[in-house]
């Protein structure tokens, strides 16, 4: 897969150590305009957290990251979602206690610019940013499939809905790119085979998808090149197939079991 | 009990006008000028308490220092009508606004605090306010106050009797939740809200913390400055002692008892506040060991107030699954 | 100049006690989790204990002190019961606000049981004062008081440490602060030591109360809330529940606001404490402590 184009979401030689622990060491990443992207690894590869040196949450230690070009390192989060990156996370962060159209209604905050003034008054700002924010919203509820659900509470979900929730949350940004951090996790395998076409379909409505995820089946079937990372470091990346029978990421990855090798076929 | 509600919505203007007029016929009502005060005592308390609920309420900070705000409001009128001679009505958002900015300032040093530090900070910038204020004199008459603080005009009415005052409180109350209403239904309450609920999700959907925090306290502060604004007249001396961090607390265990993150929270304890320790005022020092034991129950069973936290992460963290969970759970796999 | 130096010494002896009240502090947020406001209340039943065997018993120091430990360490066991037990896994909020009230309840009934007025607490330590030359015609008056506070404070707290490092005890205390539910798994009943530090530190309170007392020649019932601030914020710049730390802090904080008061009035005093915990914490939001690492 060699490319001209400038990529979309670049990252250069990304180290981030905590302490004397070096998490992420000397990462590469090109991420092209439309594909998804997968990344990989053993627990503890240091996938989240170069997920989160990507997204701006930590700086990094060394390295740089490239958004369209333009040099983003150490961004805060704000301003990398500002630059619609957007993101959700691996343990969840769901506004619990609200419901599921007010979370994805916050989604719409950078979409949107009223302020206090605009509030107090009700302006025409205002009731355009309203409008705009409920449409919005009822509109990705409507594709993601819980328009019903939408004055729920979003911690009265099932784990898998609440997954859905945050990918719909994320999606209100219009985001460039959508990073998933385990969109899976949690989720039995009816619920992730229609995560993943919910995710191929995305794709080809146009968003370039970067997902870390540990459902192999997944992995190998939805994204278009894949970067496995272990111990902190890049070792290897291509298309699904070439990871399929690279040596270096069975030993690393699949162990010397047997069973684990058999997941790939 | 739905019907009701239903009821009110569909006539949600009247509603509201009949119980306005409601509350406009009180101080006519009551027949004692006594009982006239107490009302003005929960009106006032009431839009406090909703001040430092925007704070601790709906983005979730730790404020403790709610009595310095309340005292710069206080001092602006206080100082500026007696030695200038400005209207009341003048002072009133100029009070506001002071107090705004020194929560801007309060609020500088707290945007990379978290928890109890920004709790620690807010405590000791009201101290520090308080002693100025102790210390000030030319200014603030230092331990002597500021005596004979001139009655708001308002329509020839006598505003020294609480009768009429109460007409000032309810005024400042009424706008304060008018304007909060609206406030919170924007994008910008849901800001705040996001920030009380998950700030790194907050922060990865674009939310810019700092700002919206600060934005808040500043909110929070004006409206403490207005209803200090409007007390230094309701009691016509003002002296340091006053504004110790105990007014504060007292702030603070109003919006628990009422329950915080709610609109109607903050009104509901500061009635049930102040008319416990009015009611009970000819058991002396008793009265405040009784409180002390209320706030304690209050803890004990029914931590989320008696209004009812809002269904947030104030509440305890405890969610209910319901009906809707289970439906939720048979539409995943087919969803 | 000699005023500054005397203002230093006194800075000194008052950073100390604000130390050794800090040290109290740190431990009962360190074991329990949580932070108090009815620890000024806590210091001053410390205080009235050891004030009442001057009273009935005469004036016998060690057993003051262990009267104020005593009575501040039982009141610790009723806190614990009262504001923190039942509320481990509520918001933060909750047991604060309980703490809260339990300050204006005990503020309040010893206020009613003891009387409102303050007490004076005289010739507990003999009146003596020390002239230290210091080279030309600059000198230093050191009291035997505060000779005295400063050496107790000092083995109070090597006191404190040895039991932390060389007891059972103290060992389950340390990890329960550190992790409760590794320490609930490694067979410890976290709910006892947890109590268990909490009443130390309280007890710590009671002496650092007693302490105050003697300084200031006088019991009062209304000043504790700002000691209690001065607690939190000397333990708040130590990072909360590093000991040392906390001590420094405190050290600081008394040092700092007798310094302050040379270039302006005595009124001023909590200003300038409280200002030098809010720009510390501009500069460093996490207190003195470096790192997370150094609890308890």
């Amino acid at each position: 897969m060699a490319d001209t184009r400038t990529p979309l979401l670049e990252a250069k030689g990304i180290c981030k150590y905590f302490g004397g622990l070096k998490a992420v060491e000397e990462v590469d990443m090109q991420i092209m305009q439309g594909e998804i992207f997968g990344i990989i690894g053993p627990n503890g590869a240091g996938k989240t957290t170069f997920f989160n040196v990507c997204t701006g949450i930590y700086p990094p230690t060394k390295g740089k990251i490239y958004f369209e070009g333009e040099d983003i390192t150490g961004i805060s989060p704000e301003k990398a979602a500002q630059k619609r990156i957007a993101r959700t996370f691996q343990n969840l962060q769901l506004f619990k206690f609200m419901t599921v159209l007010d979370n994805v209604k916050i989604g719409c905050h950078i979409k949107t610019s009223s302020n206090l003034f605009d509030a107090v008054v009700r302006t025409k700002k205002y009731h355009r940013d309203e409008e705009y924010a409920i449409e919005k919203s009822l509109d990705i509820l409507r594709s993601i499939d819980l328009y019903e659900y939408r004055d729920t509470m979003a911690g009265n979900l099932s784990y898998g809905m609440q997954r859905k929730v945050e990918i719909a949350r994320a999606l209100a940004l219009d985001p460039k790119i959508l990073l998933l951090d385990e969109p899976a996790a949690g989720m039995n395998p009816p619920e992730t085979r229609s995560l993943m076409e919910f995710i191929k379909m995305l794709n080809q409505e146009g968003y370039t998808i970067t997902v870390i995820e540990h459902d192999m089946k997944f992995v190998m079937n939805s994204c278009s090149r894949i970067l496995v990372l272990n111990f902190g470091e890049k070792i290897f990346e291509g298309t699904p197939d070439e990871v399929k029978v690279n040596q270096e990421v069975q030993s690393a990855y699949f162990g010397r079991g047997l069973v684990a090798g058999e997941a790939l076929k | 009990m739905s019907k009701v509600k239903e009821l009110f919505n569909k006539y949600q203007v009247l509603a509201y006008i009949v119980l306005l007029a409601l509350l406009c016929v009180v101080p006519f009502a009551l027949p004692k000028a006594v009982y006239v005060r107490y009302a003005c005592n929960i009106l006032m308390y009431a839009t406090l308490a909703g001040s430092l609920n925007i704070i601790n309420g709906y983005s979730g900070q730790t404020c403790l220092g709610q009595a310095g705000f309340f005292a710069i409001g206080a001092y602006t009128m206080g100082a500026l009508s007696t030695k200038f001679g400005i209207s009341f009505w003048l002072l009133l958002p100029l009070a506001g606004i002071l107090a705004a900015f020194v929560g801007f300032l309060v609020s500088l040093p707290t945007l990379k605090l978290k928890g109890i530090y920004l709790s620690i900070v807010t405590l000791g910038a009201s101290e520090i306010i308080r002693i100025i204020a102790q210390t000030w004199t030319p200014v603030t008459g230092g331990a002597m106050g500021i005596k004979q603080i001139p009655y708001p005009e308002m329509f020839g009415l006598d505003t020294f009797r609480p009768k009429y005052y109460y007409f000032i409180f309810l005024f400042i109350g009424v706008i304060f939740l008018f304007v909060t209403k609206r406030v919170l239904q924007s994008r910008v309450g849901r800001a705040w809200i996001s920030i009380r609920e998950d700030e790194i999700a907050a922060k990865s959907l674009g939310v810019q913390t700092s700002f919206y925090k600060s934005l808040n306290f500043m909110y929070g502060a004006f409206w403490a400055g207005v209803v200090g604004c409007a007390y230094a007249p309701f009691v016509n001396y003002i002296e340091a002692s006053q504004f110790s961090t105990d007014t504060g607390f007292n702030v603070l265990a109003m919006i628990v008892i009422g329950g915080q993150g709610t609109l109607i929270g903050p009104i509901v304890g500061s009635t049930i506040v102040t008319l416990l320790t009015e009611s009970l005022r000819f058991l002396e020092s008793w009265r405040y060991v009784i409180y002390a034991v209320l706030i304690i129950a209050m803890m004990w069973l029914r931590p989320q107030g008696i209004a009812g936290a809002s269904r947030s992460i104030l509440a305890g963290g405890k969610i209910k699954r319901k009906k809707q969970a289970a439906g939720a759970e048979g539409g995943a796999t087919n969803g | 100049m000699e005023y500054f130096l005397n203002q230093l010494v006194n800075g000194l002896c008052q950073g100390a006690i604000y130390a050794l009240m800090a040290i109290g502090y740190s431990v009962i947020v360190g074991v329990v989790g949580m932070v108090t406001f009815a620890y000024g209340e806590i210091m001053m039943i410390g205080a009235f204990g050891a004030y009442y065997v001057f009273q009935f018993v005469g004036i016998n120091l060690p057993i003051a002190l262990l009267a104020a430990f005593a009575s501040s360490f039982l009141l610790g066991i009723i806190v614990y019961k009262l504001c923190y037990e039942r509320f481990f896994n509520a918001p933060r909020h909750i047991s604060l606000l309980c703490t809260i009230g339990f300050s204006m309840l005990i503020k309040n009934l010893v206020q009613i049981v003891f009387g409102p007025e303050t007490k004076p607490v005289l010739n507990i330590i003999d009146n003596r004062t020390f002239n230290i030359p210091l080279g030309g015609a600059i000198s230093i008056d050191l009291k035997l008081l505060q000779i005295v506070v400063m050496i107790l404070v000092v083995v109070l707290a090597v006191t404190l440490t040895l039991f932390f490092n060389r007891t059972r005890a103290g060992v389950a205390l340390r990890a329960v602060s550190q992790n409760k539910d590794a320490a609930y798994l490694m067979g410890i009943n976290v709910k006892r030591t947890a109590m268990l530090g909490n009443c130390i530190g309280c007890g710590f309170g009671g002496i650092a109360g007693i302490l105050l007392a003697i300084y200031y020649y006088s019991i009062s019932t209304t000043t504790w809330g700002g000691f209690s601030m001065k607690a939190f914020a000397a333990s708040v710049l130590g990072g909360l529940v590093d000991l040392r730390m906390s001590a420094l802090g405190g050290l600081c904080i008394g040092i700092v606001e007798n310094l302050g008061i040379t270039i302006s009035s005595a009124t001023f005093r909590d200003v300038f404490a409280f200002g030098f915990l809010i720009i510390m914490l501009v500069l460093r939001p996490q207190g003195f402590a470096s790192k997370k690492g150094n609890r308890v």
